[in-house]
């Protein structure tokens, strides 16, 4: 994959991710309604791929601006990632040498590996998650299960003991996914379909569409890492 | 002047430094959870206290909705948000995190039956402690009018 397709599938999915985000928070609030309208029409205009390097510039502002107005994220993990995807996809088209420009785009695919392998480690090494009880804990009483019959999973251990060793393998044996093309498609087509369980649990939508729209960076670091190997 | 410069980029790299370098440390451990409970009254002194949790889940979730809520699920979003700015509120006790609360409240009361009544929330956390589902109330917010005005109970 080149590093322009890559980026045009990158801002495309980005641009969606955030459409769906802007538009929820327009019809959910009054305030800065403004400011998430002019965010929806930017994120149109990142889909249809137009003046994308000032429109990412003008959206990467407007992210700094939420950051203060919300003290932090709105939305946790998937609005660092959001944040974190614009970052570099304004970078990589405002760094003047190519060079540069894949080293932005690369810490993207980078930081999406960190992003599974990570939190992989820090369940392993917790007691907690080895045993079920960390998953039984989120089902009895955090706040993410999206409705009460979901909480009767809490009292299912072997179940949980399950689900809990099926995420953290998965997160942990991500990275070795990079090593041959067909093996990265499997990892991510696990990783979309991990994402949407959370999201179909735990009401995490906003994670499946941000990390989507950090995959092509990582099919396109494969392409480039195989590419200098090869010579 | 030179030292708001200072200050505001000092805030600037609060905030952009765990989005540039983030940790990804994702259900490192499960903590005690937040709820959200309200209770309104017609009077300002808040005798009557019945607390009810604001915008409680839902029994049950159809696979259809669950669908659905891929693409629309604004008020899902908006209260993990609010769970967010009740644990800020216990790490370092905020106005922001407070009338953020604040504003969603009064918000959902007003146009109802409860206009120009007072109202107040308290923060309950829930955790696991020596095999037994445990409740504490952890914070309990000042009383405002569900006009939005600010009220010294």
């Amino acid at each position: 994959m080149t590093l322009d397709l890559a980026v045009r599938m990158t801002e495309f999915l980005l641009g969606f991710a955030l459409l769906l985000q802007s538009v929820e928070y327009v019809y959910s609030q009054r305030r800065l309604r403004w400011v998430f309208l002019l965010r929806s029409l930017l994120s149109v205009v990142l889909i249809s791929g137009y003046a994308s390097e000032w429109t990412t510039l003008l959206l990467w502002g407007i992210g700094v601006f939420q950051l203060y107005r919300f003290q932090g994220p709105y939305n946790g993990g998937s609005d660092r990632m959001g944040m974190l995807v614009l970052s570099m996809l304004a970078l990589t088209y405002w760094l003047p040498e190519k060079r540069w420009q894949e080293l932005a785009f690369g810490y993207l695919g980078l930081q999406l590996i960190l992003s599974y392998f990570i939190s992989g480690w820090v369940k392993v090494v917790n007691p907690e998650w080895r045993t079920g009880a960390a998953l039984r804990n989120v089902f009895e009483f955090s706040a993410y299960p999206v409705s009460e019959s979901l909480r009767g999973w809490a009292g299912r251990p072997s179940l949980l003991l399950f689900m809990s060793w099926s995420v953290i393998l998965f997160e942990l044996v991500f990275p070795f996914s990079f090593l041959h093309p067909i093996s990265l498609t499997i990892g991510l087509a696990v990783a979309a379909t991990f994402h949407f369980a959370n999201a179909c649990l735990f009401g995490l939508n906003r994670f499946f569409w941000i990390w989507l729209s950090a995959y092509p960076s990582l099919i396109w670091l494969q392409d480039r890492v195989l590419e200098g190997i090869g010579g | 002047m030179g030292l708001s410069v200072l200050n505001w980029i000092a805030e600037t790299g609060r905030l952009l430094l765990p989005v540039l370098v983030p940790s990804w440390r994702f259900f490192d451990e499960i903590a005690p959870s937040p709820r959200i409970e309200y209770c309104v009254s017609s009077s300002a002194t808040l005798s009557d206290e019945t607390w009810q949790e604001f915008w409680p889940r839902p029994v049950y979730v159809s696979v259809l909705k669950m669908l659905r809520r891929m693409i629309w699920n604004p008020r899902w979003n908006e209260n993990l948000y609010l769970m967010s700015c009740a644990e800020r509120l216990m790490s370092h006790s905020t106005r922001h995190s407070v009338d953020e609360i604040f504003d969603r409240l009064i918000a959902d009361l007003l146009g109802g039956k409860y206009e120009q009544s007072y109202v107040q929330f308290r923060l309950v956390f829930l955790y696991w402690y020596e095999g037994k589902l445990h409740r504490q109330v952890t914070y309990l917010s000042d009383v405002r009018r569900v006009s939005g005005d600010s009220c010294d109970a």
